[in-house]
């Protein structure tokens, strides 16, 4: 029944000068749809693990400690000022090697390091420093009046940052935040070139088979787009939600 | 080298679709003008591969073009009666740089496909003939196409030897920006076998000291396939005249020894066949 709404389909389509027989061919449709699944995986991964590496990386930066802050900001330039793409292939092709050689010549077994953990680690870094920048705009725009009233009260330095100036921060920074978020959605696409079989890596694949590109690269454009809407959506309503009554409009 | 943009292929495909339209509009049988172009200028413009090794690269010395590729095209234009003018092409960018005119002639390490004979044109004759070999670690045991089952392998996204390994030898493919990265991927140790033209692996395996662990233990090549001279669609003038200077080539023996005098080894089979086969039919 299916198969048959699906012959359907794709002749429906055909007759549009659009050719989508590849989702007839099961092992080609399967790929596809796994690769679906595998940029939401990449999505639902590298958001949390982007936003944890962006406060860390804030926190260092707002310190007010060397030791902590100039490390933080020499990592944030360089991973700012050089390309993702870039970037993954020194992670995974340079020192995802030297690491394999250098396991195999302790006889420790293979390496557990695969490239779809490498992209996780890649864009969750990548995007962290520059959701860093975005929070450190929002700590420092926490007026010095609340700081000292919060002082005045007793308030650690790690209370401070937590209960003032986290909370402050996050809703300044929103907006940048959602805006990076939206950028990583997108940038996880970059999967495709250590073979991570993300919805862009099989579409090349399927492809460079049967020269459809137009018709997979529409069906990328959806994916991608839903997703971004989805992920602006969540974003529009923390807004909404984390707003504070009397303050801005 | 075997890979290809197929994004490009469909572009130059609506693009030979507009200018056929165009050639149907205007009611008149299209000539050849490229033959004419370079007998005029007294030049062909001849695309070339260079990506290191005895296939073509530069010399370090005089910057200039060495090797196979290279070899081969001033060959051709000395054949056409003409000089040669070289332009280094990108595996990815060659079809694109035939199809806007900014070369004549693909000497390119391109094999011939039914997609490609589709939108390009080609002198039928063969220049050599290419397959696919896998590099695997030395100690890795694989000696056939068939240990290749069920484990990870790389390949060049776009590779046409992407799809025998996955359905006939049920290897799983893990395809790859290009063979560069493909080749580190092996090393880096994501894949048992990196299965790319014969002629870019057994160099490597053979002279590269880097390479000392790896091997192509395997005999037999996959899919191997010939190279031809490409030039665009339906020039017919073009495509005698070179297929002419290619089946000399093979009647003199002047391949064989510029495939010995480039540093080509193990030496191909195919021309002395090509070259036997010629010599009788000329009888």
């Amino acid at each position: 029944m299916s198969d048959n709404l699906m012959v359907q389909g794709v002749q429906a389509l055909k007759a549009l000068g659009l050719n989508y027989a590849f989702v007839l061919d099961d092992m080609e449709r399967q790929a596809f749809v796994r690769g679906l699944g595998v940029s939401l995986q990449l999505c639902l991964l590298t958001i949390p693990g982007s936003l944890v590496v962006g406060v860390l990386l804030a926190a260092m930066l707002t310190s007010g400690r060397a030791w902590l802050a100039h490390p933080a900001r020499a990592f944030v330039e360089v991973t700012r000022n050089t390309p993702t793409l870039v970037q993954l292939y020194c992670a995974f092709l340079v020192l995802n090697m030297l690491i394999t050689q250098q396991l195999r010549d302790w006889g420790a077994g293979p390496n557990p390091l695969t490239p779809f953990i490498w992209v996780v680690i890649v864009v969750s870094l990548h995007k962290g420093v520059f959701h860093a920048e975005a929070l450190r705009a929002g700590i420092e725009s926490v007026p010095a009046t609340t700081l000292e009233a919060a002082r005045s009260l007793g308030f650690s330095r790690r209370q401070l940052l937590l209960r003032v100036q986290l909370p402050l921060a996050l809703r300044f920074a929103l907006p940048s935040l959602v805006n990076n978020l939206v950028d990583l959605v997108k940038m996880t696409a970059v999967a495709s070139a250590i073979a991570v079989g993300d919805v862009t890596y099989q579409s090349i694949m399927i492809w460079t088979q049967r020269d459809n590109v137009l018709e997979l690269l529409l069906l990328i454009l959806l994916w991608f787009g839903l997703l971004t809407w989805l992920l602006s959506l969540a974003g529009r309503w923390l807004e909404q939600r984390l707003r504070m009554p009397g303050y801005g409009q | 080298m075997r890979q290809h943009s197929a994004y490009s292929r469909s572009i130059a495909r609506s693009l030979t679709g507009v200018a056929a339209a165009l050639t149907l509009l205007a009611g008149t049988a299209h000539a050849d003008a490229t033959l004419d172009k370079i007998k005029q200028r007294g030049k062909v413009t001849i695309g070339v591969l260079v990506n290191g090794g005895p296939f073509g690269s530069i010399d370090p010395n005089t910057q200039q073009l060495v090797g196979w590729n290279p070899e081969l095209a001033r060959a051709v234009a000395k054949g056409l009666g003409v000089e040669a003018d070289l332009v280094q092409v990108q595996t990815a960018t060659r079809v694109q740089f035939l199809q806007a005119g900014k070369v004549d002639l693909l000497i390119a390490s391109m094999e011939l496909n039914p997609d490609r004979a589709e939108i390009l044109g080609y002198a039928p004759t063969p220049f050599y003939r290419v397959g696919g070999a896998a590099a695997v670690r030395k100690d890795s045991g694989i000696t056939q196409w068939a240990d290749l089952r069920g484990k990870p392998v790389c390949v060049s996204q776009g590779s046409s030897f992407a799809k025998p390994l996955s359905t006939e030898y049920g290897a799983k493919v893990q395809g790859y920006k290009s063979s560069s990265d493909s080749l580190l991927a092996l090393r880096g140790g994501n894949c048992v076998a990196a299965v790319h033209d014969s002629t870019l692996i057994h160099p490597l395996v053979n002279k590269n000291s880097e390479w000392s662990q790896y091997a192509a233990p395997i005999a037999s090549e996959i899919l191997p396939a010939p190279s031809v001279v490409w030039t665009r669609k339906g020039e017919a003038d073009t495509i005698a005249a070179v297929d002419k200077v290619v089946q000399e080539w093979h009647r003199s023996g002047w391949l064989i020894a510029a495939e010995k005098r480039v540093g080509i080894a193990p030496a191909n089979h195919f021309l002395v066949e090509q070259q036997a086969k010629l010599k009788t039919a000329a009888r």
